[in-house]
């Protein structure tokens, strides 16, 4: 039986009278990347912000690796990894003093951190600008390094909020290449996207939520089969109509 | 322990940039620059007491005139002019700033005791502080010379009594009580001397409030802006870290950035006060009344200014949480910037305990006041009320840092914004 790292049950999320999440449920399994995907003001990031520990909820229960979010958010934190949609990092550090000041709370010992920021130096794959500040970079570059920041403890869980977003079609593809080697390593995904081809090459299973409810979950290529849709756009747009 | 040194040291790589720095050198530079000019125009006053005469008269009289006023320290210069209009456009050709002149029959009207008028003529060619000292030269000439005559006439018709003795029959000795200590001197000649010793104080202790707590508004707001904030609270620290983190880091930038801005500030304002008297006779006149700070006084000042920072700082970092950028950051730290203001200046121009007793309260209630007034009162030893003051804020502090924490540990910090004047969730989430 595969190994549950992140559980999520009638998870409900309330801005005063606005029901921003009304009661959605899901399971990521070790070693997979599970997306979330729907329109603007579905309730994405919110779930995300939420299992990333950074938003309390209104009703349900979340555990990350069988420990109770609500709590033991501490914990938890240590296990996973958050990357927010428009994330930057400290303009007035370098990219290297930004990757070691990142490491130092994860690392336990000198080994542990000097391999984080090794690990870091190659995901990021500029080591010659890692001098220069953050200031400096472009926006890809920052994706780049944030990523790499996420994924250098390889963490239990990485929750990610649309990891390629605002990025040319180049460094979307390295990203993206980025993410699935590190799951084949043992890193559990979670990450939402507008961007359906994304989803399509990036995800072993997805959920479709819209307003705040999930309407479907399921592997990509059988949620393509059971709607009868090209892509997962037509799966979609067939599940909001 | 070794997350918040690796915190702090982040805050404090993020506070200090070349910016930063480079204004900070600027403004210290600028001070010390008005400080050097402000300096050499006071010594310019001080040194000019160059007095041009005309003297159409050349009696005795004008001439025992013109000795006295040499005797009285001012440099006499007599001009060879026989009239006053050549002698006026002498003194426009040649730059003099101060022309006198004694008219003809000076001599013979003074020993009749009938006097004539002196006529002065004051150039006035910029309005810096030595032209302005003009003024002061006619004035301390004419002085000396209805010294110098009317001294004469006492003695011509009282030659057996001092002029002096009756011009000013009644004399006073002065004294000072302070704490029931007493010691010969005037009031006047204390407090002047209290406040040039403790004028700097309430200056940095508002300097450094300021300063620490635009810092600590700016960090939070800064990652607010730059979306870096969301990042650091999902990182295995305590969130009570990251707030101490950024105020231990901005308390020590500001205090070191107050305390370079002061170097120069402490220059200009020394050049601008060097004529209050510090010398021995004030100093022992303190000593004396015992109006002097001993060791453990200034660490209760100290514990006081600290304890006042603190404050500054637990509340900028409540009023940080409802700002979203830099821009709003500096809008934020105004109601901080009221109420250090209000006590600073009150403090400097009047006595908090002569105000009536709702707007004492009102004053005690801003956590500020009282390293404010807690010099004043440490020198007269007062100590409860400066005892009660560091209570106060202590139990402020408390409470701040208390409320801090709380938003740091739920999601308000990131969903409570404060947009024209009213909270509201952000929708987005």
């Amino acid at each position: 039986m595969d190994e549950i790292i992140l559980r999520v049950e009638n998870l409900k999320k309330n801005y005063g009278k606005r029901e921003a999440l009304k009661g959605i449920s899901f399971e990521v399994k070790k070693g997979e990347i599970f997306a979330l995907i729907g329109p603007n003001g579905a309730g994405k990031t919110t779930t995300l912000r939420i299992v990333a520990t950074l938003l309390s909820f209104s009703g349900g229960r979340v555990e990350v690796m069988g420990l109770d979010l609500k709590k033991e958010p501490k914990r938890i934190r240590e296990e996973i990894t958050y990357l927010p949609e428009e994330a930057g990092a400290y303009k007035n550090l370098t990219g290297m003093d930004y990757l070691k000041f990142m490491a130092r709370f994860y690392a336990a010992d000198k080994h542990e951190f000097d391999e984080y920021v090794e690990r870091a130096v190659e995901i990021v794959g500029f080591k010659d600008r890692l001098k220069d500040k953050v200031g400096t970079y472009s926006k890809g570059m920052v994706r780049k390094l944030l990523l790499a920041r996420a994924l250098m403890t390889k963490p239990r869980l990485a929750i990610l909020d649309e990891p390629t977003s605002g990025l040319d079609v180049i460094n979307s593809l390295e990203i993206r290449e980025i993410i699935r080697s590190f799951v084949q390593e043992g890193t559990s995904v979670l990450l939402s996207s507008h961007n359906m081809l994304e989803i399509d090459f990036l995800s072993d299973r997805v959920a479709i939520i819209d307003k705040g409810e999930i309407l479907e979950i399921g592997e990509p290529e059988i949620l393509k089969q059971e709607y009868s849709a090209q892509n997962l756009e037509e799966v979609f747009r067939r599940l909001v109509q | 322990m070794n997350k918040f040194i690796n915190l702090l040291k982040k805050e404090i790589k993020e506070m200090i940039t070349l910016q930063i720095v480079i204004s900070l050198l600027f403004t210290t530079g600028l001070f010390y620059f008005i400080g050097v000019i402000a300096k050499s125009e006071i010594e310019k006053v001080a040194a000019e007491r160059d007095v041009y005469i005309v003297d159409l008269d050349g009696s005795q009289e004008s001439g025992l005139l013109t000795d006295n006023l040499s005797l009285a320290g001012f440099k006499v210069n007599l001009l060879e002019e026989r009239d006053k209009s050549s002698a006026i456009e002498y003194a426009n050709a040649n730059n003099i700033d101060l022309l006198i002149v004694i008219p003809e029959g000076f001599g013979e009207a003074a020993s009749q005791f009938q006097f004539k008028d002196i006529e002065t003529y004051t150039y006035i060619r910029s309005f810096s502080i030595s032209s302005s000292a003009g003024t002061a030269l006619v004035e301390g000439v004419i002085g000396e010379i209805n010294r110098y005559l009317s001294n004469n006439f006492l003695k011509e018709k009282f030659p057996d009594i001092e002029p002096e003795n009756l011009k000013n029959p009644i004399k006073s000795r002065d004294f000072v009580i302070v704490k029931g200590k007493m010691a010969a001197g005037s009031a006047a000649e204390v407090s002047s001397f209290v406040y040039s010793q403790s004028i700097f104080v309430p200056i940095i202790l508002m300097m450094i409030i300021l300063y620490s707590s635009q810092m600590v508004l700016s960090a939070i707001a800064l990652e607010k802006q730059d979306k870096t904030l969301e990042t650091l609270l999902t990182v295995p620290i305590s969130r009570n870290y990251i707030v101490i983190a950024k105020m231990v880091a901005s308390g020590l930038v500001g205090l070191i950035s107050a305390g370079v801005y002061m170097l120069g500030f402490r220059y200009y304002m020394g050049s601008l006060m060097g004529n209050i008297p510090s010398d021995g006779q004030a100093g022992e006149l303190i000593q004396q009344l015992g109006l002097q700070f001993k060791p453990n006084d200034f660490i209760l000042l100290g514990i006081s200014l600290f304890l006042a920072i603190l404050c500054a700082l637990g509340l900028a970092i409540i009023l940080g949480v409802l700002v979203e950028d830099l821009k709003s950051a500096q809008t934020m730290i105004l109601p901080l910037i009221f109420l250090v203001m209000i006590p600073y200046f009150i403090s400097m121009f009047s006595d908090i305990n002569s105000l009536s007793l709702p707007v004492r309260v009102l004053i005690m209630l801003i956590p500020f006041s009282h390293p404010f007034i807690a010099s004043q009162n440490i020198l007269l030893g007062n100590y409860d009320i400066v005892f009660y003051g560091i209570i106060y804020m202590l139990v402020v502090f408390v409470v701040l840092i208390v409320i801090a924490g709380r938003i740091f540990s739920t999601d308000r910090v990131l969903t409570v914004k404060l947009s024209f004047g009213r909270k509201r969730l952000a929708k987005d989430y």
